[in-house]
Order: structure tokens, then C-alpha cells, then sequence
């Protein structure tokens, strides 16, 4: 393990920003993919009578981890920007329980990375979400 | 009432009402928000987009909007966020009777400038 690895760099960064407002942690990685995690927090409720949780910590969770994604499959560190993301609820996650995303990156080209992602909250054989995001590097060529 | 929603309180969200009697949200910046250095996270803009297509809904009287069940979002983003206010408003496309289609646009200091653009599919009942 290369201190000076992008990947290594990346999860050994203290949390700062939003990240650090939603607990979002590192929890595993590949060749290809991440796999980062967020607990629950009262805060992420839509409706603090019913417990149903809000749909804008999942997606703040996967473009987290999309990014880290690409970095994984890169091993580069140069900024980049979200271009688009297509969020499918599949259910509501539940109240209570950490939500896991775990995101590949499929395709990386000059300009351009595209990545999937797969959101569960406890069990990744009952997703909460698929999700599709490309992003772009926004460096000078 | 997507304002007394503790995620909308959690990222700073409050009702706007705009000149013209429209009503939409208002997002000022705060280190709990930014991304990369300088920038809103992208994730905060598509949820801001996300909970004006929700204000939009409860604008409307849709009993949807108190216990949402959001299908799907796309979201466009168009420009970088910079750390100042945003704004979100959302237009009801259609209001079907199984699912309503709403378009939303997140602006900082120029409303023709959008940084973020997203299309929602909401089910009713």
C-alpha cells in the first residue's frame, strides 16, 4: 500500500463539508468499485412523527460514492464534477438502519466517467436504490 | 411544510415566497454543505431540487406531499454551486392519477442561469 495511492489519499482524508454533516465513512473497495456507508440520523427524516426517511441523504450517499468509485478505478486524483444522476427508489429506506451504497465505475474516458450504483439498508438482496451517474473532469486539457 | 421537515432543517431549507406569489425554497450556504472546496455538493443540490418538486405537490393541496413515495429523479447539473444562497422552485407537468410529473430549477444569483435542473416522478395514492 502506496501512501501517496490517490485511493489511500481519499479515504484517509478527515470528513469535512457534507460528507462530515451526513457520517459518511469508507467501508470497502476494488479494482472497480466503493462501497461507502452513512448511519442514520434523526435528521434524515421527512416526518418526525411517521419515520419516514427523506430521499436526499440516498442521494448525497451516491454521488459519494461514485466518486470514490472512480477514483478506485483511476487511481488519479483530479477534480471532477457531477454531470448528471438518475436516482430509482425502489422502497423507502427504513428509520433506524445505516445505509450502505456501493458504486462502479464502468467506463472512464478522457473527459468523462460513468458509474452505477446499488443503495441498501442492511441487506444488499433488498436495494433501496439503483442509481446511473456520469461525471466529467473539469481540469484544463 | 417541507420546512418542518428535519431533513429540510438539516440542510438549512426554508419556504420562499417569490414576487409574483409563487412559492419555492431557499437554501443558504453553510460549510455543512459544500463538496469539494468552494462548491455545494452535488448531492445537496439534487435534494434541494428533490424537496421543490415535494413543496411544489403540497402547493397543490396533494395529500402526496405529507407522506411522499418518489419513484424516480434525474437531475442535470449544470454549473458549479457556489457557496451562496440557492434557490429551487418546481412546476407541476402533469398531476395524473396514479403518478405526477414535476420539473424543478436550482438558481444562485441569476435565475437564467440555473446550476441544476431535475425531473421527478411522484406516485399518488
Amino acid at each position: 500500500m502506496e501512501p501517496e495511492d490517490p485511493f489511500e489519499r481519499l479515504k484517509s482524508m478527515p470528513p469535512r463539508g457534507h460528507h462530515a454533516l451526513l457520517g459518511i465513512y469508507h467501508v470497502a473497495a476494488g479494482a472497480d468499485w466503493a462501497e461507502l456507508a452513512c448511519p442514520f440520523s434523526a435528521g434524515f427524516l421527512m416526518d418526525a412523527g411517521s419515520g419516514l426517511v427523506s430521499s436526499g441523504p440516498v442521494i448525497s450517499l451516491i454521488d459519494a460514492a461514485a466518486g470514490a468509485a472512480i477514483i478506485a478505478r483511476t487511481r488519479r486524483w483530479e477534480p471532477m464534477a457531477t454531470l448528471d444522476l438518475r436516482v430509482d427508489y425502489l422502497r423507502a429506506a427504513r428509520p433506524e438502519c445505516t445505509l450502505h451504497a456501493r458504486a462502479t465505475c464502468h467506463r472512464v474516458t478522457r473527459r468523462v466517467a460513468f458509474t452505477r450504483c446499488e443503495v441498501h439498508d442492511g441487506d444488499p438482496a433488498n436495494p433501496v436504490a439503483f442509481a446511473a451517474a456520469s461525471f466529467f473532469f473539469t481540469s484544463e486539457p | 411544510m417541507i420546512d418542518r421537515a428535519p431533513y429540510a432543517q438539516l440542510l438549512g431549507v426554508r419556504e420562499w415566497i417569490d414576487a409574483d406569489g409563487s412559492t419555492g425554497l431557499v437554501m443558504p450556504a453553510s460549510v455543512a454543505l459544500e463538496g469539494r472546496l468552494g462548491f455545494l455538493y452535488g448531492g445537496v443540490i439534487g435534494s434541494v431540487l428533490e424537496l421543490a418538486c415535494l413543496a411544489a405537490l403540497a402547493g397543490e393541496g396533494e395529500v402526496a406531499a405529507e407522506r411522499p413515495r418518489p419513484i424516480n429523479i434525474t437531475i442535470d447539473f449544470l454549473r458549479g454551486g457556489l457557496m451562496v444562497e440557492s434557490y429551487a422552485q418546481a412546476r407541476i407537468v402533469r398531476l395524473g392519477k396514479r403518478v405526477v410529473n414535476v420539473d424543478a430549477t436550482c438558481w444562485q444569483s441569476d435565475r437564467e442561469s440555473p446550476i441544476a435542473t431535475g425531473r421527478m416522478h411522484i406516485l399518488r395514492a
